[in-house]
């Protein structure tokens, strides 16, 4: 089973992804969708799978792939099960971005968002880099991911407050919070798969120097790890990754830690599998907690989804593990 | 330009090509199509358009179908020729709405009366009925006419927008609009506030408020009555309440001349006699 | 082989410089807070401290990392492990810096009485039972330069002696190993011993000629009984 374990995650997640393109508001059988990524059948199918749906799951698959590989990482970085991407105050800082552009009504089309989100990310990718290049501590590190969430986290509550009487707006910005990813256009795709596809592919050579180093920084160094330059590279790849997952999905969370850490249990701590199988595992996951979202409208967005099965699976876990 | 002219000629083409389908994404600009289509042009109404809350007449919109959430693959299930949208519509969706080729009409200007009549006439133009747009705005303007004549003795009355959450309307606001056509003065306004701001709480009992404009709801009264700092108020104690229909408080499109209406019969009775 | 030249680390390490030979088991002993620890960790360039440090004639710190992983292995104190590995897996590791070859492994698990305990994941194990998979997982790397803190800690009786056997092996077979211990009796089995005092070598030869009862006396505070095979007792 082990050795299957790639195997079996890729088609559970090509099984998604034909989910991901055929449901929806108007179901297409597995037939039509082949047709219309063929560029013939029928003139609204092609519209709907092309502009809407394929969009919708190629930045689902950079939501997820990007956010578990995040996590393995962080959680390799803290040598914690429980680490996740939003620690160290990235996700906040693309949130602060996001929120400004639709708070302030800042004009430039629709990828103002998403470029918002990606500039406040990068700023506290920034912040966090400069710690860590200094050789910082990663409990120097969770304490000003403490710090930045909570400024972050408070410029965006103040931005919210600040258009509550708007309707609409205020709409919008509660349902970029709560995480989603409807309505994603080509350039919302090209803004995030191609980094994280680079992102991931840089990561996974890491895989074994990020073994040794999950049991120790000073055992690392001495079998020969450069733990200085491989801690900096760790931080400065799981934030880049979560900064544009969050750019092009929101606030989604709970993936970076429910993949990683299911597949931990199941295949084992090694990461030169843990790291393939996590991507693959959270872009699925994603997928397949997207779909009940096309179906009932209004609150059940994709960040509600992931918290509501990830936020019992994590007491869970502390429950059979305490430590 | 090139626009106005694809306009002047779409119902043209479209008689010839056949009967349009129009799908509507908001609550006003469903109320627009209602009033200007023929039934057999309206291919789907907003997701909101069965909605109470937002709907001043549910009733008109109970024999079409409705969207479910708003976006760009529910529109597009409907096949429709032109989609009325407006500004604080999704900009993804509307991108997306554009990358399918289908026509959109997105008003952007809700505030005064002369806005509606130029969002009923682009309608009424787009859907090849212009005619039936000038009838519509020659009837409003009729009503407000007779409206203004009956309270142009009339004293104005202070008045505040109120609600469960310590929000009020400054001006610029469609409540401001409906206190200009009520023959109320909008205290909040006058005071300085613009646009919807959290209202003052230590200000607010000096300010003369004489009556107070709220959401109909059950029990509304009583509820404002625990809700600091409308609790303390003159006007509360002494009952001096207007409760209207959300969905006409804040309606955009037509419905918002019945809401003078309304408003003005409660605040001047002695006129309507 | 190795030699140091005046290493110093603010109180912790004072101006230690000591020059080591192959194929030499050296014993590295003196009271709690002594800098023992700290000298390993800067003789496996996991500190730095001022003063030069030359394997081989080279300086350890323009060795670049990898191949310092060919070159010294080290134990630390610390038996802690957060992820599950196998134990084979962990002491494979050791083989990280000739890229992941798997030659010794099985021997150095043999040698540490870990075979039976292979496919266990690590977090299961015994303190003691972690470090012998971490010393295993020290000798896998085959590095002719060892240090070792505190080897014998937290193991019981037989396997403290199996873990001296195996100094003895290693040294005989050309490694040069440094292990600090905190038994004096023990350090009689070693060709050298190194005897700091805060921070300071204020002893390096053969065990007989170091470790003389005024020496012991004042470094440890503790009255020595004359005659071979040491016995101890308080003052």
């Amino acid at each position: 089973m082990r050795n299957r374990a790639g195997l079996v995650l890729a088609l559970v997640l090509a099984a998604v992804v034909l989910a991901s393109l055929a449901l929806g508001d108007s179901a297409l059988r597995p037939v039509e969708v082949l047709q219309a990524m063929l560029g013939r059948g029928d003139a609204l199918n092609r519209t709907i799978v092309w502009d809407l749906r394929l969009p919708r799951t190629l930045v689902g698959i950079a939501v997820g792939a990007g956010l578990a590989a995040s996590g393995v990482t962080m959680q390799a970085f803290f040598r914690n099960p429980l680490a996740s991407p939003g620690l160290l105050g990235v996700s906040a800082g693309g949130a602060l971005g996001a929120v400004a552009v639709l708070a302030l009504g800042l004009a430039g089309g629709f990828l103002a968002v998403p470029a918002a989100a990606i500039a406040g990310a990068f700023v506290a990718t920034g912040a966090v880099m400069v710690l860590a290049r200094r050789g910082a501590s990663p409990g120097h590190l969770l304490l000003s991911g403490v710090a930045l969430n909570a400024f972050f986290g408070a410029g965006t509550s103040f931005l919210l407050a600040l258009s509550a009487g708007r309707f609409e707006v205020s709409g919008q910005i509660l349902f970029w919070l709560m995480g989603g990813i409807e309505n994603r256009t080509w350039e919302h795709v090209a803004i995030g798969l191609p980094g994280v596809l680079v992102g991931c592919a840089l990561l996974l050579p890491l895989g074994r120097a990020m073994n040794l180093l999950s049991l120790g920084d000073a055992s690392a160094q001495s079998l020969g790890v450069d733990v200085r330059r491989l801690r900096w590279q760790l931080i400065a790849l799981s934030t880049v990754l979560t900064a544009l997952a969050t750019a092009v999905g929101g606030m989604v969370g709970f993936v970076g830690l429910l993949v990683p850490h299911l597949l931990r249990l199941a295949f084992g701590p090694d990461h030169r599998r843990l790291l393939p199988l996590s991507m693959i595992g959270g872009a699925a996951f994603v997928l397949l907690c997207d779909l009940p979202t096309r179906f009932v409208p209004g609150g059940l967005r994709l960040g509600v989804i992931t918290a509501l099965i990830g936020g019992p699976f994590l007491l869970w876990m502390l429950r059979r593990n305490p430590c | 330009m090139r626009r106005l002219l694809l306009l002047l000629l779409l119902p043209a083409l479209l008689r010839a090509a056949g009967p349009l389908r129009v799908v509507s994404q908001t609550v006003g600009t469903d109320e627009l199509l209602v009033a200007l289509a023929d039934p057999g042009q309206i291919a789907a109404l907003s997701n909101l358009a069965r909605d109470p809350a937002f709907t001043p007449h549910v009733a008109a919109n109970a024999g079409f179908p409705c969207l479910r959430t708003g976006g760009a693959e529910d529109i597009l299930r409907f096949r429709p020729d032109l989609v009325l949208a407006a500004t604080y519509t999704a900009p993804e969706t509307l991108a997306l709405l554009r990358r399918a080729k289908v026509e959109l009409l997105v008003l952007d200007r809700f505030e005064t009366l002369e806005d509606l009549y130029d969002s009923a006439r682009r309608v009424g133009a787009a859907l090849g009925r212009p005619e039936r747009a000038e009838a519509l705005i020659a009837g409003w303007r009729a009503r407000i006419g007779a409206l203004d004549r009956r309270l142009r003795a009339v004293p104005r009355v202070r008045v505040l927008s109120v609600g469960l959450y310590p929000f009020t309307a400054g001006a610029g606001t469609t409540f401001q609009d409906l206190c200009d056509h009520a023959g109320a003065v909008n205290v909040a306004a006058e005071q300085g506030l613009r646009g919807h701001q959290p209202t003052p709480s230590e200000k607010l009992l000096e300010w003369n408020v004489e009556v107070l404009v709220t959401e109909q709801g059950p029990g509304m009264r009583r509820k404002l009555a625990g809700t600091p700092p409308y609790k303390f108020m003159e006007a509360l104690r002494r009952g001096r309440v207007v409760e209207l229909p959300g969905a006409l408080l804040s309606a955009t499109s037509q419905a918002r001349i019945e809401a003078y209406e309304a408003l003005a019969r409660a605040l001047h009775p002695e006129a309507f006699r | 082989m190795l030699s140091a030249e005046g290493l110093t680390l603010g109180t912790r390490l004072r101006d230690v410089s000591l020059a080591l030979s192959g194929g030499r088991g050296i014993a590295l002993v003196g009271p709690n807070g002594a800098g023992k620890s700290t000298l390993l960790q800067v003789l496996a360039g996991l500190l730095q401290a001022r003063g030069r440090i030359l394997w081989n004639g080279r300086e350890l710190s323009a060795i670049p990392y990898l191949e310092r992983g060919r070159t010294l292995a080290w134990l630390g104190q610390e038996s802690h492990a957060d992820f599950a590995f196998p134990v084979r897996e962990v002491v494979a590791q050791g083989r990280h810096a000739w890229g992941d070859d798997g030659h010794g492994v099985d021997e150095a698990m043999e040698a540490l009485d870990i075979r039976h305990l292979a496919a266990r994941p690590i977090t299961e194990l015994s303190g003691g039972e972690r470090r012998r998979v971490y010393l295993a997982r020290a000798l896998a790397t085959g590095a002719p330069l060892q240090l070792w803190d505190e080897p014998a800690a937290n193991l019981d009786v037989r396997h403290v002696l199996e873990v001296l056997r195996l100094a003895q092996r290693l040294a005989a077979a050309g490694s040069t190993l440094v292990v600090s211990l905190h038994d004096l009796r023990t350090a009689f089995r070693f060709d050298e011993v190194l005897v700091m005092d805060q921070g300071r070598l204020v002893g390096h030869g053969a065990p007989e000629a170091v470790l003389t009862p005024e020496l012991i006396a004042s470094v440890f505070q503790v009255k020595a009984m004359p005659g071979k095979g040491l016995a101890l007792e308080l003052p």
